[in-house]
C-alpha cells in the first residue's frame, strides 16, 4: 500500500485544479484517471470559454487543460493514467487498476472529481450503430480526428448539444437539425444563433420517433410532442442522416461517493443524487472526503476549476499545511471568482427556471428561444445594438451570461459590461470605435459584429467571426445569410483578418447593400442554393 | 471520414501507419489511435452483434464507459475498441454474442453461447 | 420508502404498450416491457429489478440505463421518482477481468 497526503480521483478540470492547489501548499498529491490522457473533457473543448479574465475566459478549453497539467506536474503531482479507481473503502483507501494489476493506496484526504456522464434517451432504433452520445461525437472528431458521420441530427438543445453541433460543422459534417422535446432552446441563445445563421433548423417541442436503418442509421423520423410528451399524429418529419447525437444532459458520477458512505440528497427528483457538501469547498459528510466539479452538481468547467482549488486548499488546511487564517484568505479570493460565475442563467440557483426578461428588464427574444435566432428588427432593443455613423460594434448578446471579455478587449472603452459580469454589454457610441476587431474575436459566443452602415455607393460592411475551412479570400463573392441562415443578398469579401491575439478566429468583412447591414450576419461561398437546406 | 485539417485544431499529429486485420481483411490505421477510430475512418460501423437479439452495435460513448463497441481483439473478447490503441498486426474481429466460449476464438453467430465468459463483473 | 415496499398495493393488471419492445438496458438487452412486467411481478425497487432481470448488471454496470430504469419503475408504481432509491454502488466500478483481480500488488 502506498500513501499520499492527498489522492484526487479524476484528472479533469476540478481534479487537476485541486491537485495543483494542494501541491502548491506542500502536500504530496497523486491523481488517478481511467483515461489514457489527462484533462477530462477539456481537450475536447475547442471553443472559447465564457467568464472573465480570472476564469480564463476567451481561452479555448484545450489550452486551459494544457496549462493546468503543466502547473500540476510542475508542482510534483503524480498523475496515474489508465488507472481506473474501482473502489473506495474505509479510512480513505482506494483500489486502482494499473498495468493489469490492482493496487491499494491510502491518503489523509481524498478529492473525488469524477465528473459526470451523459444521460440517454431511449427511442425506437437507439441501439443502432450511428446513434451516439454528443460527447462521443466530440471525442471522435476533436481527439481521434475522425468524423463521426457525414450528416448528423442532434437531439438536445442544451449547451452540449449546441456546442457539439457547431463543432460538427467545423469538422465538415452536415447538421440536419437540432431537435429538443422542450419548448425552448436549453442552452445559451448565442450558441444557438451560431448554428441558426449557418442554416441549421431547430425543431423545439419535437423528439425522435425512430432511427431508421437495418445495420446502421440511415435516417431519422421526428415528431412534435404535446404537453404530455406524446407525439402529435401527422407531425412526423423524415431526415436523411447517418448519425444521431444525443445530448440529453449530464448526471454526476457519484458512485465512489456513495460507496464511501457520503450523505446524499436529490435536489431535482429523478435528476440523480448529489453529495451533501459545502457548496464551495465540497467537504462531504465523511471526514477527509471532498467532492469537486460536476460530481457535486453539474456546472461548467470554469466553476469546476475554482471548486477544485477550494477543495485543494481546504484539504491542505485540514491536514495542517496551512493555517485557518491562510485558508480563509485563499477561499475569500476564490469565492469572489465563483460567485460571479454563479450569477448566470445556468447557475445552480437558477436551475430549471425559465427566463422571460433579463436582469435589466429587457424581454428575452421568443424567436431566439424557439428558432435559435433573433427575429429581424429585434436586435435593436438591446443595449449592445445601436445604429451610429462609422464603424461600430454590434453586440447581439441578449441573455445574462457570466462573461465580459468584450469589455476588456476594446482599447477604446466602447463596450461596457460593468462590474457584474452577467450584465448585458452596452455600446457607448461616443467612445470612438477604431474597428480593430478585438471584440469580435474575443466573444466566446460569437455574438459581436462590426458594422459600417455606409461605406459609400449605397454599400455597408459587416465583419463577422469565422471558424471554418477553407477560409474565404479577399475579393471572393458569395452570399450573405441572415440570422436564420437564409440568403439575403450577394456579398463580396473585402477583408479577411487573422492575428495570434484572435486565437484562430478569422474576421471576415463582407460588403452588402446598405439596407441589408442589420440582417446580414454570415457569409457563404455558394451562390447556387437559395432557401434553407 | 478522417479530418486532414481543422479550423481550430489544425492538421492532426498522427502516429505511423500500421496495418491490421479486420475480419480477415487487411486495413490500415495510425498507431496508437483507438481501434474504433481506425474502423470509423474505414467506414466500419458495426462492431458486434448482441447475444440475445443478434442486433448490430457500434460506437456509443467513445470513452470506454458503455462497452457497446467491444470486439474480439487478438483473440480476446469484450475489448473496448474506443479506448484500446491500435498496434501493428492486430487481429480485430466483429464480436458475436459474448465473443465465444474461449479466449482465442470468435464464434460465429449460430455458435455464440457465451456462457463461459458471461460478462458478470 | 415505506410506501414503495407496501406489497399489498394493487398496481392493477399489466397493460401492454406499444413501446414495450424498446431496449432499455443495452448491455443485457432488457426491454421496457420486461421491466414494467417485473414491477407487476413484485419487483418494487431497483435492486430487485436488477437481480430479477439483470438490467444494469452487464458490462457497463448500469451507467447508461440506470436513470431510464428508475423512471420506468417509478411510473409503473405510480410513485414520485425521488422515492425510488438508485442502485447500490459496489466495487468494482469498472469492468475488470478476473485475472487482474488475482494480481494484487502488495508494495507499490
Amino acid at each position: 500500500m502506498k500513501r499520499y497526503d492527498l489522492i484526487v480521483v479524476g484528472a479533469g478540470p476540478a481534479g487537476l485544479s485541486a491537485a495543483a492547489e494542494a501541491a502548491a501548499h506542500g502536500l504530496g498529491v497523486a491523481v488517478f484517471d481511467e483515461n489514457s490522457r489527462p484533462g477530462g473533457q477539456l481537450f475536447k473543448q475547442i471553443h472559447k470559454f465564457f467568464g472573465s479574465k480570472e476564469h480564463k475566459a476567451k481561452i479555448r478549453g484545450y489550452d486551459i487543460g494544457a496549462g493546468l497539467l503543466r502547473e500540476a506536474e510542475g508542482l510534483g503531482v503524480k498523475v496515474y493514467l489508465n488507472s481506473p479507481v474501482t473502489g473506495m473503502y474505509l479510512d480513505r483507501e482506494i483500489v486502482a487498476e494499473t498495468d493489469g494489476a490492482v493496487s491499494h493506496y491510502r491518503a489523509d484526504a481524498i478529492v473525488v472529481a469524477t465528473g459526470a456522464s451523459e444521460n440517454m434517451v431511449a427511442f425506437d432504433g437507439w441501439t443502432l450503430p450511428g446513434v451516439m452520445g454528443a460527447g462521443a461525437a466530440q471525442t471522435m472528431m476533436n481527439i481521434n480526428r475522425v468524423r463521426p458521420g457525414s450528416r448528423v441530427l442532434m437531439l438536445g438543445s442544451g449547451n452540449v448539444g449546441l456546442v457539439v453541433g457547431y463543432q460538427l460543422l467545423q469538422a465538415g459534417c452536415e447538421l440536419a437539425a437540432v431537435v429538443d422535446a422542450a419548448p425552448r432552446v436549453g442552452g445559451y441563445g448565442v450558441h444557438a444563433a451560431k448554428l441558426a445563421r449557418c442554416g441549421v433548423p431547430f425543431f423545439l417541442s419535437h423528439t425522435i420517433v425512430k432511427a431508421e436503418g437495418e445495420t446502421r442509421v440511415t435516417g431519422v423520423v421526428i415528431g412534435r410532442v404535446d404537453e404530455t410528451w406524446n407525439i402529435v399524429p401527422g407531425t412526423q418529419k423524415h431526415f436523411d442522416a447517418d448519425t444521431i447525437c444525443v445530448a440529453a444532459g449530464l448526471s454526476p458520477s457519484t458512485r465512489l461517493l456513495l460507496m464511501a458512505g457520503c450523505e446524499m440528497y436529490e435536489p431535482v427528483p429523478g435528476g440523480g443524487r448529489l453529495p451533501v457538501c459545502d457548496e464551495f469547498t465540497g467537504k462531504t459528510s465523511v471526514q477527509g472526503i471532498y467532492a469537486a466539479g460536476d460530481v457535486s452538481g453539474i456546472e461548467e468547467a470554469s466553476s469546476a476549476m475554482i471548486e477544485g482549488r477550494a477543495a485543494g486548499a481546504a484539504a491542505a488546511a485540514e491536514l495542517g499545511y496551512i493555517s485557518g487564517g491562510e485558508l480563509k484568505a485563499r477561499l475569500d479570493k476564490l469565492e469572489t471568482a465563483l460567485a460571479s460565475l454563479r450569477e448566470g442563467m445556468f447557475a445552480p440557483k437558477n436551475r430549471g427556471k425559465v427566463f422571460v426578461k433579463t436582469d435589466e428588464g429587457y424581454d428575452i427574444s421568443d424567436s431566439l428561444l424557439r428558432n435559435g435566432y433573433l427575429a429581424d428588427g429585434e436586435a435593436t432593443k438591446y443595449p449592445g445594438v445601436k445604429s451610429v455613423a462609422g464603424i461600430h460594434p454590434v453586440i447581439e448578446c441578449t441573455q445574462n451570461i457570466p462573461c465580459n471579455p468584450c469589455q476588456d478587449a476594446c482599447p477604446k472603452g466602447c463596450i461596457k459590461v460593468g462590474t457584474n459580469i452577467v450584465s448585458l454589454p452596452a455600446v457607448d457610441e461616443k467612445a470612438g470605435c477604431i474597428g480593430c476587431g478585438m471584440c469580435v474575436a474575443s466573444c466566446s459566443g460569437q455574438a459581436v459584429f462590426l458594422v459600417n452602415e455606409d461605406v459609400g455607393g449605397g454599400f455597408a460592411t459587416v465583419t463577422a467571426p469565422y471558424e471554418f475551412l477553407p477560409v474565404p479570400q479577399k475579393g471572393e463573392r458569395g452570399v450573405a445569410l441572415d440570422r436564420s441562415g437564409a440568403p439575403v443578398c450577394e456579398a463580396e469579401i473585402v477583408d479577411v483578418r487573422t492575428s495570434p491575439s484572435f486565437d484562430r478566429t478569422f474576421l471576415l468583412t463582407f460588403r452588402v447593400p446598405g439596407e441589408q447591414c442589420s440582417r446580414a450576419r454570415f457569409w457563404r461561398r455558394e451562390v447556387r442554393r437559395f432557401g434553407r437546406d | 471520414m478522417r479530418l486532414t485539417d481543422h479550423p481550430i485544431l489544425g492538421r492532426p499529429d498522427r502516429g505511423r501507419v500500421v496495418t491490421f486485420n479486420f475480419d480477415g481483411g487487411e486495413m490500415s490505421g495510425f498507431e496508437g489511435e483507438p481501434i474504433a477510430a481506425a474502423l470509423r475512418a474505414a467506414g466500419v460501423a458495426v462492431h458486434r452483434y448482441t447475444k440475445k437479439h443478434r442486433a448490430p452495435r457500434g460506437v456509443f460513448c467513445a470513452i470506454g464507459r458503455c462497452t457497446d463497441c467491444v470486439m474480439v481483439v487478438d483473440g480476446r473478447p469484450n475489448v473496448r475498441t474506443c479506448v484500446t490503441p491500435l498496434a501493428e498486426g492486430m487481429c480485430v474481429k466483429t464480436q458475436y454474442g459474448a465473443g465465444g466460449g474461449e479466449l482465442g476464438s470468435s464464434a460465429a453467430p449460430e455458435a455464440a453461447d457465451g456462457r463461459a465468459t458471461d460478462e458478470k463483473v | 420508502m415505506v410506501v414503495i415496499n407496501d406489497r399489498s398495493r394493487d398496481l392493477g393488471p399489466f397493460m401492454p404498450a406499444d413501446d414495450d419492445g424498446l431496449i432499455i438496458c443495452r448491455c443485457e438487452e432488457i426491454t421496457k416491457g420486461e421491466i414494467r412486467r417485473a414491477v407487476h411481478d413484485g419487483m418494487f425497487n431497483l435492486h430487485e429489478v436488477r437481480r430479477f432481470l439483470r438490467c444494469g448488471m452487464g458490462l457497463c454496470q448500469g451507467q447508461t440505463c440506470g436513470r431510464l430504469v428508475r423512471s420506468i419503475v417509478a411510473r409503473e408504481l405510480g410513485t414520485p421518482i425521488a422515492q425510488i432509491d438508485e442502485a447500490t454502488a459496489r466495487a468494482p466500478m469498472r469492468p475488470i477481468e478476473m485475472s487482474v483481480f488475482a494480481k494484487e500488488v502488495e508494495d507499490v
